[in-house]
Parts: C-alpha cells; sequence; structure tokens
C-alpha cells in the first residue's frame, strides 16, 4: 500500500508507558490526524515515524518497505519523508527561496530552483522569495515551511501541530489553503493535534488517542463527533452536560425526562452526557420540561444559556446552544426537551458504549 | 484497489485467507463503483457490499473462537472493538444505497471500505499477530 502503514507499536520513556499497542495506516493522498490532550503520546508516535527517536517495539512501514522493526532502523534522511514542527524551524540566516531549495541536494540546482519556485507558488509565497523569516507574519512562515516539507515529493509528511503557532482569525484561511495543497500534491499525511476542531476540518479519518497512550477510536469525523464511544472522547469535543444515574428498567431518569436505555443492563450505573446543541429549547406549544434562563450570551452564530428546571431545588443548571435568533426575553415560559443524537450513554466503569445502531445490530446478529 | 501487501500479513493462516476473502470482495465492489452507470449497478453494488458485511460478520466470529481457544487475554476487549464496528458496516450499506445517484456516496463508500478493511479490521488484528505466532511457534518461547 501506497502511504504509512504502523502496526503493533509501543513506546516507554522509563517506567511511563507512552504508547500501548497502537497501529494506523494512512493511504497515499489522504489525511489522517492523531487527536488528543498533551502528554497522550501523539507527539511521540510522530517522531518515531519520523525516525527521529529509535523504535521499540513494533513495526513501521513507508510506501511498502520496512523502515524500523525490532532489528532495523532506516535514518530520517532516508526515510522520504517531510516534516513539518509547530514552530516551522525554518532557517533564520536563509532567505525564502534558500529554505526551500535546501533540501533539495539530489537535484541540480536549475531543477532545485524551479522545483522550490513550483511549491512556492502552490503555497502563494512566490513573491516573497529574497525575504528573512524574521520578514514574515507566521501564517507565511507557516506556508514556507509547507512549501520546504513538500519540495523533497516525500512519501510521507508528518505536521506537528502545524497551526498552533497562527492566531484564530489567520488558521482557518491557512488550514484550507494547506488543505488544498495537500490534496492536490497526493501525498499521504499524518498530523497531529490537539484541537478537535482543527482534526475535523482536515482530516478524512481521525484516531483519538486516550491518556494512556491507546488508540480509544478512529473514524470519519462525522463518526467520531455523532457516535463516540467512549466518554472520552465525547468530551473532546467541548462544554458537555453531564448526568449520572442507574439503569432501571431500560430507562434512566433525567431533568428532562426518561431516555432509553434498552440495551443496558439494568442496574447498571451510567454517566448520560448531552451536548449544549442537543437541548432545545421552544415555547410551551412542543412538550418539554418548564425551565428558566438563568444567563445568556450571544456568541455571534449562536447564543449559549444556562437554564434550570423552573420546578428543580436541587440547583441542577445546564448549558444550552441556541443556534436561531432566540430571545428568552420574548418567550415564556420556555421548554426544554433533550435530542437524542446528542446524547450519548457510558457505562460509569469506563467501558466502551454502544450507541443504538450497534445494539440494533448486536441483536440482529444474536438472533 | 487494495492489496494484501506482507505489512497485512498476521502469518496466522486462518485469518489470512479470511482478510484475503474480503480484500477480494472489495475489489470487486470497487470495479463497480468505478463503472456504476444504471439501476442494476446501483442494484449489484448494494448486493456486494451486503455480502461483504455478512462475510466480515462471519470473520469476526471465526477469529472470536480462534482467540478464545488459544486464550487471548484481551479477547473481550476485541470482541468489543468487533461490535464497535457494526455502525460503521450500517454507514457502507446506506453509501451503497446512494452510490448510483451520489457521486459523493461513492467516494465515500472507497474511503471508508479501505479504511474498514485494512485499518479497523486488518491493522487492529496485528495486536494479536505475536501472540499467536509465538504459541504456535514453540521455539519462539
Amino acid at each position: 500500500m501506497k502511504g504509512l502503514h504502523i502496526f503493533g507499536l509501543s513506546h516507554a520513556y522509563g517506567d511511563n508507558q507512552v504508547l500501548r499497542d497502537v497501529g494506523l495506516m494512512v493511504p497515499a493522498g489522504e489525511l489522517v490526524c492523531l487527536l488528543g490532550p498533551s502528554g497522550c503520546g501523539k507527539s511521540t508516535l510522530l517522531r518515531l515515524a519520523a525516525g527521529l527517536e529509535p523504535l521499540q517495539h513494533g513495526t513501521i512501514v513507508i510506501n511498502d518497505t520496512e523502515v524500523a522493526n525490532a532489528d532495523l532502523f532506516v535514518p530520517p534522511e532516508h526515510r522520504r519523508i517531510g516534516l513539518m514542527f509547530q514552530d516551522y524551524a525554518l532557517f533564520p540566516h536563509l532567505s525564502v527561496i534558500d529554505n526551500v531549495t535546501f533540501g533539495l541536494t539530489a537535484m541540480g540546482s536549475k531543477e532545485a530552483h524551479n522545483r522550490a519556485m513550483d511549491m512556492l507558488d502552490q503555497v502563494g509565497m512566490h513573491t516573497h522569495i529574497d525575504k528573512h523569516p524574521h520578514m514574515l507574519s507566521g501564517g507565511q512562515q507557516q506556508r514556507v515551511a509547507l512549501a520546504r516539507a513538500l519540495a523533497p515529493k516525500p512519501e510521507l509528511l508528518l505536521l506537528d501541530e502545524p497551526f498552533s503557532g497562527l492566531d484564530t482569525s489567520m488558521r482557518a484561511r491557512i488550514r484550507e489553503q494547506t488543505l488544498d495543497v495537500l490534496k492536490r500534491s497526493g501525498v499521504a499525511t499524518l498530523m497531529v493535534t490537539h484541537d478537535p476542531e482543527e482534526a475535523m476540518f482536515m482530516a478524512d479519518r481521525i484516531k483519538v488517542m486516550g491518556d494512556e497512550g491507546r488508540i480509544l477510536q478512529a473514524g470519519r469525523p462525522h463518526d467520531i463527533f455523532y457516535h463516540p464511544k467512549h466518554e472520552f472522547v465525547a468530551r473532546l469535543f467541548g462544554m458537555m452536560n453531564r448526568l449520572e444515574g442507574v439503569v432501571e428498567k431500560g430507562q434512566i431518569n433525567t431533568p428532562f425526562g426518561p431516555i432509553n436505555a434498552r440495551h443496558i443492563e439494568d442496574g447498571q450505573q451510567v454517566s448520560v452526557l448531552v451536548r449544549p446543541e442537543g437541548i432545545h429549547l421552544t415555547d410551551n406549544s412542543i412538550p418539554g420540561v418548564n425551565v428558566e434562563v438563568l444567563s445568556t450570551h450571544l456568541l455571534g452564530h449562536d447564543s449559549l444559556m444556562r437554564v434550570r428546571r423552573v420546578d428543580d431545588h436541587d440547583g441542577l443548571e445546564f448549558h444550552v446552544r441556541v443556534h436561531n435568533e432566540f430571545d428568552p426575553a420574548l418567550i415564556y415560559p420556555i421548554n426544554a426537551h433533550v435530542e437524542p443524537e446528542y446524547t450519548f450513554i457510558f457505562p460509569r466503569d469506563g467501558g466502551r458504549v454502544f450507541d443504538q445502531q450497534d445494539r440494533r445490530d448486536m441483536e440482529a446478529s444474536d438472533e | 484497489m487494495v492489496e494484501m501487501t506482507p505489512s497485512f500479513e498476521l502469518q496466522i493462516k486462518a485469518l489470512d485467507e479470511d482478510h484475503q476473502v474480503l480484500i477480494d470482495h472489495a475489489n470487486r465492489i470497487f470495479d463497480v463503483l468505478e463503472n456504476i452507470q444504471d439501476a442494476d449497478d446501483g442494484r449489484d453494488c448494494e448486493q456486494l457490499v451486503s455480502e461483504f458485511v455478512k462475510l466480515s460478520k462471519q470473520h469476526f466470529a471465526r477469529e472470536e473462537a480462534l482467540l478464545k481457544s488459544v486464550d487471548y487475554p484481551d479477547v473481550g476487549q476485541h470482541r468489543d472493538h468487533h461490535r464497535s464496528l457494526y455502525s460503521k458496516m450500517d454507514h457502507l450499506i446506506e453509501f451503497s444505497s446512494a452510490a448510483r445517484e451520489n457521486p459523493l456516496a461513492r467516494e465515500s463508500l472507497k474511503k471508508e471500505l479501505q479504511y474498514f478493511l485494512l485499518d479497523d479490521v486488518i491493522t487492529a488484528d496485528m495486536e494479536f499477530k505475536d501472540f499467536i505466532n509465538e504459541k504456535e511457534d514453540p521455539s519462539s518461547s
């Protein structure tokens, strides 16, 4: 297979096991994101793929050629990889064009110049070739670093938090341009990020890493967001309303009414997570529980509200995200109901959850 | 097209053969997707994907039985992994239903089929490769 294939990868720093039996593949032309919090081992995995650290256990294959296993270590310069770090690591004493031609030692000088110019043109930096890095904005430096990484036509590109140095307003534009360049190049790309939105935007496939150095879930951004299999994965994507309960007669009682949990054993202690956009506020023409709004913050394209059941004396408060122009000063009384597709139930013992779709299939195959 | 390259081999005969059957079947789906034109092609695609899902479930059952027979310690975890793929198999079927009309569904089906097979199924199986090979080869212990 053209691209990257890693399997059985485990790695420790002393007693600290940072990766446990990790496997992944990145086909040519695809972008896979490793998403996880700081310290979960994702950058270690990237460094092992690059050959910046000796492999302890596992196998790394690039374009059908093993580059690292228990008995083999191909050094980074012979792996045909491009690397881009969060600080871009441009040479400060070299001009833009010299930064990009620096690694093109296998080409003649004219060919190297033409290749560098082609790459700088693709990232929109061809008019800045004589400038030095300190004369460029963060976004421009990022684009030069991308051109430099792609100029030698690598078979695998490794990106370590490539947009974290950019301010918010620039980040969205630069990552869209970067994705466009990567897709045109056809290179297999493995990107590390701790930013879920960035992973959702960039990735063909996301691999979520937990803090024990394991991959907890892999899938399309859609799968990861709408069908999280672990509480950890669900909580990565921002604010959550969390309730605890026990399954009784196939249901969990919540302040928003009973939630169906037919496929979880009675007596199982569970956490119920509801995304703020999963609680819908309406006037009382639609059934729901009567709530009062405690605060509201307009964030631009949506509003974040804090609500509480009117008859609740325990002080339980919930966050609600409202996408339309909902003004609580003009609607009274307000009802709330929960959308099942934004609601996730997880066993409290930290186990994996099976969503409704899984359960239907399991029942069918058990019959 | 998907190929069984050496890095995807478990060196466990029964399971490698199963994986090869799945790969061959996936390649037939890719073939149909490349040339899909009319309702008949669409039905072929749906039927092939439905068979692929059935074959995958049979493979999971065989594999779980084998892991149990050799006392693989994480058999429960691997079974859970298989179950967690059921919703992805449903997505494959949904994409196949939409494939005739919708080019995006065809692209999604190709992509997901490749990841499902090579990453979710075969690469995930690499977890027990060493355990079984060591168990079957007394000279390695």
